[in-house]
């Protein structure tokens, strides 16, 4: 410990090409801790995907018919249905497209993680025309308790008309996902006497199983129920499809494990060079060192200790200011990933890979001073 | 002018022969850029050959009719009313027996199971008209023979067999009604096709107990005639439907993928570009110290601070473009041409001349901001101060 000044005296020898070194070291450990996030983001994904929430949908993509609900609901080991079917639409402009999903106070059962009081689902259930939506929604459109929102859709109603208009008399919130997740929830009475076609189909039941475990066994004993009729249905656990989603997007982990390869083999050169060249310019200062009587492996020690010093002073930079980008980029980011605050287990790993860069680095300039000779390298001067 | 054209000439030959001494530092240099260029271009090729195969399948005429508002086909609804009326209106070309080359369409998903990972996966079952394959010429038979109409018969492209089990020639599709058998398998240019089965429109209906079709998609007379279509379809009272040319109807539905990978890509090839052109910096100022006594005597026989500038900022130039040709070639012998699957979609990763150009614009300009600084401190170095530190 009484060396550190020693140390670090000879990391800042050269102040221009230390900054520079310790800049482009954290700029990696910015992408790091971005690509950590983004990892992060897939794995609450699947984290928030229950296995006891199972999901029957139409096996050839026409809805079902209602009555399946209660088929359902008889199959053992099923706690509770819920019915569901979306309607298509968009708010003033086509660009803001958006799922109205109607179904009824079950749903919320179904869906603890929706932010919702007991007295506001008893509002929703008295008002035919009421709808619940998220807190994202309501931002972006400005959306306010007692708002009459119309919605032009693809879906007839008995005038003809295509527009349905929804009484707001809820805004909650998506624990799983803070501030995210567009719900816009309505009674599915209102949909379905006001539509022309498709009466009393359903797009999805949900289904609350008491067994996580069971899941799959159950899935099949609902679908066997409607093997044989007309519209077959196709059963499936929240993770297993949300599994099967995330394998769509391509393989991200691969993708993200590639990039960090190459950007640590850039660091490794990078950190290395410096090291070297540092190293080489102190040849007679470490001869000094070894002439006053310092040991092979002190002096060694010495280069080791600059290198690590370096790599863990960059990457805990790198690491906090990826940790500050984090939320700014999580807005811009917002459509295509869910990016998340990286784990303290990422971090960890981390300083890990500073480490193994350190002394990967340093191995080289290390060894040369270990081998040096002191009377060569005097005389040299 | 001329005389500084030339001292620029040499001064930078004097550096760039003086590299073999100092291949660490200007191995930086080469390995960053080759690093960043091949990861960026690696990723880019990904969005490019995705754009690719989906262009593939549009023609500029071919027009795909969809209810109002619909984003995609599984979201239209078209009665059979309002076939009739699209397939009447003006800019249709017509086949030789006189009839409009036009197929309405209606689709199921079939849940299958992939190959690699036995995850669940789904994927459209297409029924098509009777014009349906003179609409589409790129859609060739490889093996067996077409499905029949009335019987529960379909073809499989070849990339949906290659991907998911149980799609082989003779196998049997459970759908509504009963098992379908695979009769053929089919390419189709390597567009998105490829990816789905294909049967007969009337039979997917009646097997769906379908209201309504899905898409119509016609075949215009020439690519010009389209506006006449769409204005013909848009303003009959009896119709809301929007008419989209084909192209424009495939790019807006991969929009998101192709978006999610350039985000990526830039993300990734920024962050690493900052990183590349700091360790630029270093190597170029490092290179600009060690030169320092050799800068100061050259000002003091007489060269400009310009080519003292101008000799640097090549040098660097230099570095990052041949890194850049190693990066891109890297990528390019590594990935293009290789098979990825995405989006449903299974295309070939494209490095193209553009995206090569890219990279090389790319790391230049990186090489640029690194030498700049340096080259700047270089030229404003007292020639006094330099000499007298000797």
């Amino acid at each position: 410990m009484k060396y550190l000044p020693l140390v670090w005296n000879g990391l800042w020898r050269r102040r221009a090409q230390t900054l520079f070194t310790l800049a482009s070291i954290a700029v990696a450990f910015i992408l790091f801790g971005i690509l950590a996030g983004i990892d992060a983001g897939f794995a609450h994904t699947l984290a928030a995907s229950r296995m006891d929430r199972l999901f029957t949908d139409p096996r050839f993509g026409a809805p079902m018919p209602m009555s399946y609900g209660e088929q359902i609901a008889r199959v053992p080991g099923v706690s509770v249905v819920a019915p569901r079917s979306l309607l298509f639409g968009y708010f003033q402009d086509p660009k803001n497209t958006l799922g109205v999903l109607c179904s009824d106070r079950r749903f919320f059962a179904l869906r603890p993680e929706i932010s919702i009081s007991a007295p506001q689902i008893e509002l929703l259930r008295q008002m035919r025309t009421g709808a619940a939506v998220s807190v994202e929604l309501a931002s972006k459109f400005g959306w306010k308790v007692g708002d009459k929102v119309p919605l032009q859709t693809n879906t007839a109603q008995a005038d003809g008309s295509r527009v349905w208009t929804f009484d707001i008399v809820a805004i909650v919130d998506d624990l799983n996902y803070p501030g995210q997740g567009g719900w816009f929830i309505a009674n599915y009475q209102y949909l379905d006497e006001g539509r022309v076609d498709g009466k009393s189909t359903i797009d999805r039941f949900l289904v609350r199983i008491s067994d996580p475990r069971r899941g799959a066994q159950i899935g099949r004993e609902i679908d066997q129920r409607f093997a044989n009729s007309a519209a077959p249905t196709r059963t499936n656990s929240e993770r297993s499809q949300a599994q099967s989603g995330l394998q769509f997007i391509g393989d991200v982990n691969f993708l993200t494990d590639a990039v960090l390869g190459a950007v640590f083999f850039m660091l490794l050169f990078l950190s290395g060079n410096t090291l070297l060249q540092s190293v080489r310019e102190r040849t007679a200062e470490f001869a000094m060192l070894k002439a006053l009587g310092f040991s092979n492996v002190a002096v060694l020690s010495l280069v080791i200790a600059e290198s690590v010093l370096l790599c863990l002073l960059a990457a805990t930079a790198g690491l906090v200011m990826s940790e500050l980008l984090i939320p700014i980029a999580h807005d811009a980011l917002a459509n295509f990933v869910v990016l998340l605050q990286m784990p303290w287990r990422a971090m960890l790993r981390g300083f890990a890979l500073a480490l193994i860069v350190a002394l990967l680095g340093s191995l080289l300039p290390a060894w040369r001073v270990m081998q040096l000779n002191v009377v060569n390298a005097l005389v040299r001067r | 002018m001329l005389g500084e054209f030339k001292q620029i000439v040499s001064l930078t030959g004097i550096g760039l022969r003086a590299i073999p001494q100092r291949k660490g530092a200007s191995l930086v240099i080469v390995i960053g850029m080759a690093l960043v260029v091949a990861v960026t271009l690696s990723i880019l090729s990904m969005s490019t050959g995705f754009m690719r195969s989906v262009r593939n399948t549009g023609r500029e005429d071919r027009a795909i009719v969809l209810s109002q508002g619909s984003q995609f086909e599984f979201a239209s609804a078209l009665s059979r009313d309002n076939v009739t009326t699209i397939c009447d209106a003006p800019g249709i070309r017509t086949a030789s027996d006189g009839k409009p080359i036009v197929s309405a369409e209606s689709l199921a998903t079939v849940a299958v199971v992939k190959k690699s990972d036995g995850l669940d996966a789904f994927v459209a079952l297409r029924g098509i008209g009777p014009q349906g394959l003179a609409l589409r010429p790129e859609i060739k038979l490889v093996a067996g023979r077409l499905f029949r109409p009335a019987k529960h018969e379909l073809i499989v492209g070849k990339s949906a067999r290659a991907q998911f089990a149980g799609l082989d020639l003779g196998s049997q599709v459970p759908l509504p009604q009963g098992d379908w058998t695979v009769t053929g398998i089919f390419e189709s240019n390597g567009d998105g096709h490829e990816s789905e089965l294909l049967a007969d429109s009337e039979t997917v209906f009646a097997a769906m107990r379908a209201s309504t079709f899905h898409s119509v998609t016609v075949m215009l007379e020439r690519a010009q005639s389209f506006e006449q279509f769409r204005t013909a379809l848009t303003t009959n009272p009896t119709l809301t439907v929007d008419v989209v040319r084909e192209p424009q109807y495939l790019a807006a539905q991969s929009e998101f993928l192709n978006d999610f990978l350039s985000m990526i890509a830039y993300v990734v090839g920024g962050i690493m570009g900052l990183g590349a052109a700091f360790g630029a910096l270093n190597t170029m100022y490092s290179v600009v110290s060690a030169r320092a006594i050799e800068i100061a005597t050259l000002r003091a026989i007489g060269f400009g601070g310009a080519a003292v500038v101008a000799s640097v900022l090549v040098e660097s130039l230099l570095l990052a473009l041949a890194g850049a040709a190693i990066g891109a070639s890297a990528a390019w012998i590594a990935f293009n041409g290789d098979l990825h699957v995405a989006g449903g979609l299974v295309f070939k990763l494209a490095v193209t001349p553009g995206l090569v150009g890219l990279g090389i614009g790319f790391a230049g300009t990186l090489g640029l901001i690194g030498g700049l600084f340096p080259a700047i401190r270089a030229a404003r170095l007292p020639v006094v101060t330099a000499l007298n530190n000797q």
